[in-house]
């Protein structure tokens, strides 16, 4: 096996020392930085995800999964010139205001960051305003808005409506999801895409970037 | 007759017995919420409710709490170990006392499955009417909740409009939530219009009201909030934290009742606070988060088992409990929605909770289907049954019956088989025993066929009781009061 | 330290007080002293008027004190093994619940056309195949009748064709003692040995009175032949409260009890400390259809209720579980194997069979028993209840979290979330738009597709050609007899 292979391996076991150790030792030996993100971590998660999404692994496995990746990643990342590190666009989440319910957005952050995503996460009780400052602030691609109630989840087109207000709309995507919430709800308030579980919100969130 | 004397110590098992954890299982789980509770306390939103545990003893730091163990004895001691609910004409129904066990839907699904389309689609308050009626007709269903948060009302008045639906529609006692305090205050309203006084209400309640607070140890403003509300009102309360083991609990089922048991204390202290001996039932929904799909299951075993582990730490505490079963993970009433609302009706019964809820949920909770509840209906018939238990008694051995009938003969003609066939077994409504010929000259039905059928029979022809006019109007002026409210709140 | 702790290592289930089990054997030796049996076999008869019993013709009275000699000599326990390695896999005591099919079902429904029909040799090879498939599944009974071959001999068949497709333990039927004989003969074969089958049990028979308190001359000498071939053997009444019992829960259980009891008395009398595992389908008739339920809760009530006099008299147990009156595998079949599955891993009788039954044990169903496959493993994560000490207790790892974290990345769920819970095969929780985008499928319909692809690629361990050859031998020994 060669090193690459174990790194891959290493993140699939979600075993974080290994790969830091592994990922030192193929920097010793002269193995491009680049290749070994893109050959070895990132392949070793790529794989998780699939084994992840058949139910041959299961949540807390990606998880520790994406703590190895992130483990490799930090110690190859500061070699690499601005620009050249992979990364699929970053994304705002949040719970809306008055809902205090975050597991499932939680899930969601964890998700796309072990999916190359940057995810700038903002917690619960979330006003709209705050969405859209962090989107600036942070240059984001994707809003993801989530809402556990019927109560909360019709403060969701105030987001949408602010970004359009402040000319950002174009710029940014919004993706919703959460137990009230429906494809057609989506629609409806001009979201650009749903998804009912976190596997399918990194989907949406390779589209829509 | 053998005895013609009277049996010393003798033991009999007068239903059958289970319990998932021993006494000192039990208090050291109780032990170890307390602990939870005096080491990392908890986070409560509401400042009102700071400020009322902090004058009660508990020490405050920002929006964490945390509480000295003598504050909770003194809560749990403090709360009735028994709690009675009325229908709704005052008539005493439901005794949640030591190991009794009722029955009763759930409330805020985002879907429900029509059974008359079989299509799944948002709730309407019509869905809250049909709930209503099933729970009025059925005779395991012992109480009625909203099945569904409608969506074709003003979505901030949900809760009332559905609320209205159950009050109307049914005589069964209510459990029932609502958004906030204003809603708390128009339901109260409802309440008092049919009772006649918040007195009569308080002596003779037909409403249980509950709050979920947000685990782990984290009870947001409303919640806490609506549940000194209740106990303010002297009316019996529910907090009820809903906990997924291995994401918002540990993945260790003891870990998980602990925590279960830590969030329902805070209510419980702060409903004592507020109201010494306010009737309190402690929740609530306990199960795990599938790794794989990420859902809170409705059908895991662990749901059947965490809950069961709860009741009885909720039986050595002497507090009533507020406990799930009938329900299922799968989507659509077939053979897995069957299994799973068994096995959770069983061992529900069997843990001798005393408020089991969420019967009617398919789909992890997501949907109602009122042809579930009709099923759960039936699988408590027979759970009641298995749960009698065994009579042994010189009459139920039938040793002389025996005797008279012999090697060989048979039991059919016996006055005895007479006297006892119909009291000592269950018959069926919707089970299937014909013989096989006879079945398929029936039309071949599954269960589920013949479910829907008496489903949508239900729907269209039980008649509840009604509310007499002036209810109804002044029922209908707290809803047009409530909407004006709202009106000038946007 | 702790001290004067007591704690739950499962869950703990129980019908009877202790005080109600003594008052319901005590009823039933009653039973046997006043009122007594029938048994149609002489040789039996005189072997119990020998040993004290009084004796009337073909009804025999049975004291006490023979039950209880009868009880103090049986082997409180029963171990049973693989047929290919020997291994030693079931032990049948205490509480330990397994599992497995029925037996001699008329018809089975075909998976691939969804038809009822006769079952034959074939379809019973395939059950086995698929029954040596599932992991809930311990031993075997056959699910099916052998009806495609001469039927005085058709049990040698069926036993092939259970053995070539199992190398689990099988609980078998057969005709008469002669069945029994060359099955034993056929087992012996396959353990190499009358020895090696002594030593290590791959068979267990199974016979049956007739009830109310009657043993015909087939079930005794089945019965006999057992005991002194020291095989172990179910022996099973099958009562109907109301019909050949009493109505009451109680009389049913101890006429029943009885009738196990005189077979038990016989079979020490035969050969003291001979292998016997007490058997008892215990239901009611259904007084509409006069059927005899597999579905009632009372079947399950009894069940469990034996169970526990089973534990009392510290004897092993058969039960029953996993089976319906549902003519199909619909909603009605699942609450009725579900009900009757969890009771039985909470009473604990030792060895469940008749899983995989539909339509009142006259219809085996495949769908059905890979589903049951499924509930026996809920049902056992259940039953092994809650472990409380501090590391489940973890609130040490609640407290490093607090108030509003999450449990996911701890290592303390990586750690336990697997043996905490258990995760599904067939029973589903996927999110609704997986499971739509899946194809909207049943329950059924996935364990339909389940057993299409053992069917289709599953394969248990071979016997050697040359026990294969003897096995058939024997077969066809039988069937030129049975043709002269």
């Amino acid at each position: 096996m060669s090193i690459l292979d174990e790194i891959a391996q290493g993140v699939i076991e979600g075993e974080a020392t290994k790969v830091a150790d592994l990922t030192k030792k193929a920097l010793d030996t002269g193995v491009p930085p680049l290749d070994i993100i893109n050959n070895g971590l990132v392949l070793g998660m790529g794989k998780v995800g699939e084994m992840f999404k058949t139910g041959e692994m299961f949540l807390p496995e990606v998880i520790f999964s994406g703590d190895a990746l992130y483990a490799g990643v930090g110690l190859v990342k500061p070699l690499l010139t601005d620009g050249s590190m992979p990364s699929k666009g970053t994304a705002v989440i949040g719970t809306i205001k008055g809902d205090l319910h975050d597991i499932g957005k939680n899930l969601v952050g964890m998700m796309l960051e072990s999916s190359g995503f940057t995810v700038v996460n903002l917690g619960a009780d979330v006003s709209p305003e705050s969405f859209v400052q962090a989107a600036k602030d942070n240059n984001a691609d994707i809003i993801g808005c989530s809402a556990m109630l019927t109560t909360t989840m019709i403060l969701m087109p105030d987001v949408i409506k602010l970004l359009e207000s402040e000319g950002l709309r174009n710029k940014v995507k919004v993706m919703i999801g959460g137990a009230p919430l429906s494809p057609e709800y989506a629609a409806k308030i001009g979201a650009d895409s749903y998804a009912p579980d976190s596997t399918t919100a990194v989907e949406v969130a390779n589209e829509l970037v | 007759m053998k005895s013609q004397f009277v049996k010393s110590r003798y033991e009999a098992n007068e239903a059958v017995q289970f319990n998932v954890l021993s006494d000192n299982q039990c208090e050291e789980i109780f032990h170890s919420a307390m602990e939870v509770l005096r080491r990392t306390g908890s986070k409560v939103y509401d400042p009102d409710s700071r400020d009322l545990l902090k004058k009660g003893g508990a020490f405050v730091d920002g929006e964490v709490v945390k509480f000295p163990s003598a504050l909770i004895e003194w809560a749990v001691r403090t709360a009735p170990s028994r709690v009675v609910l009325c229908d709704r004409n005052g008539k005493a129904k439901l005794f949640l006392e030591g190991k009794n066990v009722y029955f009763g839907p759930g409330p805020s699904n985002n879907f429900v499955l029509d059974p008359f389309t079989g299509e799944r689609r948002e709730p309407t308050t019509e869905d809250t009417v049909r709930a209503a009626k099933c729970c009025d007709y059925l005779p395991n269903i012992d109480y009625a909740m909203d099945m569904g948060t409608v969506r074709n009302v003003n979505l901030t008045l949900s809760d009332v409009y559905s609320f209205e639906a159950l009050l109307t529609n049914t005589t069964k006692p209510i459990v029932h939530w609502g958004f906030d305090i204003p809603q708390y205050q128009d339901i109260l309203e409802m309440c008092i219009a049919v009772a006649g006084s918040l007195e009569e209400l308080q002596k003779n309640p037909f409403i249980a009201m509950y709050s979920e607070p947000l685990p782990p140890l984290r009870h947001s403003r409303e919640a806490i909030a609506k549940a000194v509300f209740v106990a303010e009102k002297g009316l019996p309360l529910i907090y009820t934290p809903c906990t997924m083991a291995g994401a918002t609990t540990p993945a260790t089922m003891a870990g998980t009742i602990v925590l279960q048991v830590a969030e329902s204390l805070v209510g419980l202290v702060a409903a004592q606070l507020k109201r010494e001996g306010t009737p309190f039932i402690m929740g609530g929904l306990i199960s795990i988060m599938d790794m794989s799909s990420t859902i809170l299951s409705y059908g895991a075993p662990e749901l059947a088992l965490l809950s069961a582990g709860m009741s009885n730490v909720a039986q050595y505490m002497k507090i009533p409990v507020f406990s799930t079963g009938g329900c299922t993970d799968a989507k659509t009433l077939d053979a897995q929605a069957a299994i799973q609302g068994a096995m959770s009706i069983l061992m529900a019964a069997q843990s001798g909770a005393s408020l089991v809820h969420d019967c009617g949920y398919i789909e992890y909770g997501s949907t109602s289907s009122t042809e579930m509840l009709v099923m759960d209906d039936e699988i408590i018939g027979m759970v009641k049954r298995i749960m009698r238990g065994v009579e042994v008694n010189d009459e139920t051995l039938a040793v002389d019956v025996i005797d008279s009938v012999g090697p060989g003969g048979h039991f059919l003609r016996t006055q005895h088989t007479r006297n006892y066939f119909k009291k000592e077994t269950w018959y069926p409504s919707l089970i299937d025993r014909k013989v096989y010929e006879g079945w398929r000259a029936e039309g071949n039905k599954t269960m589920g066929a013949r479910i829907k059928e008496k489903t949508q029979m239900i729907i269209n022809e039980h008649n509840p009781e009604k509310l007499p006019e002036a209810t109804l109007n002044s029922i209908k002026a707290i809803i047009q009061r409530a909407e004006q409210r709202e009106a000038a709140q946007v | 330290m702790k001290s004067g702790y007591v704690a739950n290592r499962s869950t703990r289930f129980s019908v009877l007080s202790d005080d109600q089990c003594r008052e319901i054997v005590s009823a039933s030796k009653e039973i046997l002293e006043r009122t007594g049996v029938k048994i149609f076999y002489q040789e039996a008869v005189e072997i119990l008027r020998k040993a004290g019993c009084s004796v009337d013709g073909e009804q025999v009275r049975i004291p006490s004190r023979l039950v209880d000699q009868a009880l103090r000599m049986v082997p409180k326990r029963v171990t049973l093994c693989n047929s290919r390695t020997g291994e030693r896999v079931m032990h049948l005591e205490g509480y330990n619940a397994y599992f497995g099919t029925g037996s001699d079902t008329p018809f089975y429904i075909d998976p691939y056309t969804g038809e009822r029909r006769p079952s034959s040799t074939q379809s019973v090879g395939n059950n086995c195949r698929v029954i040596d498939a599932l992991p809930n599944l311990d031993f075997v009974m056959s699910l099916g009748i052998s009806q495609d071959v001469p039927q005085p001999v058709y049990d040698r068949y069926q036993y092939e064709a259970m053995v070539l497709n199992t190398s689990k333990p099988i609980v078998v039927t057969a005709n008469d003692a002669q069945g029994f004989a060359d099955i034993i003969e056929m087992a012996e074969i396959v353990a190499g040995g009358p020895e090696k089958l002594r030593r290590n049990p791959l068979i267990v028979l199974y016979a049956e009175p007739i009830s109310p308190l009657q043993h015909s001359m087939e079930s005794i000498t089945k019965l006999m032949m057992a005991a002194n071939k020291e095989v172990p053997v179910v022996y099973t009444p099958c009562v109907m409260a109301g019909a050949t019992v009493p109505a009451t829960m109680a009389g049913t259980l101890a006429c029943g009890l009885a009738e196990s009891l005189s077979g038990l008395v016989l079979h020490q009398l035969t050969k003291e400390g001979a292998p016997f595992i007490m058997g008892g389908v215990f239901t009611i008739m259904d007084m509409q259809s006069t059927i005899f339920s597999y579905g009632a809760p009372e079947f399950h009530l009894l069940e469990a209720a034996l169970a526990d006099i089973a534990h009392y008299l510290n004897l092993p147990m058969f039960g029953t579980c996993g089976c319906s009156d549902s003519k199909v595998v619909d909603e009605q079949a699942g609450i009725e194997a579900a009900m009757s599955i969890l009771l039985m891993a909470q009473a604990g009788p030792n060895l469940n069979h008749d899983v995989g039954y539909i339509e009142y044990g006259s219809t085996a169903s495949l769908e059905m028993l890979v589903i049951c496959d499924e509930i026996i493993g809920m049902a056992r994560r259940i039953v092994r209840g809650i472990e409380v000490n501090p590391e489940t207790l973890a609130v040490d790892v609640i407290d490093q979290v607090g108030p509003g974290g999450h449990f996911l990345k701890t290592a303390h769920t990586r750690k336990f979330f697997k043996t905490e819970t258990w995760y599904p095969t067939l029973i589903d929780r996927k999110i609704y738009a997986n499971w739509k985008s899946d194809g909207s499928k049943t329950l059924t319909q996935r364990a339909n597709e389940k057993v299409i692809s053992i069917l289709e690629s599953y394969q248990p361990e071979q016997l050697s050609p040359d026990v294969k050859q003897k096995l058939r031998a024997v077969v066809e020994r039988a069937a030129s007899k049975c043709q002269k």
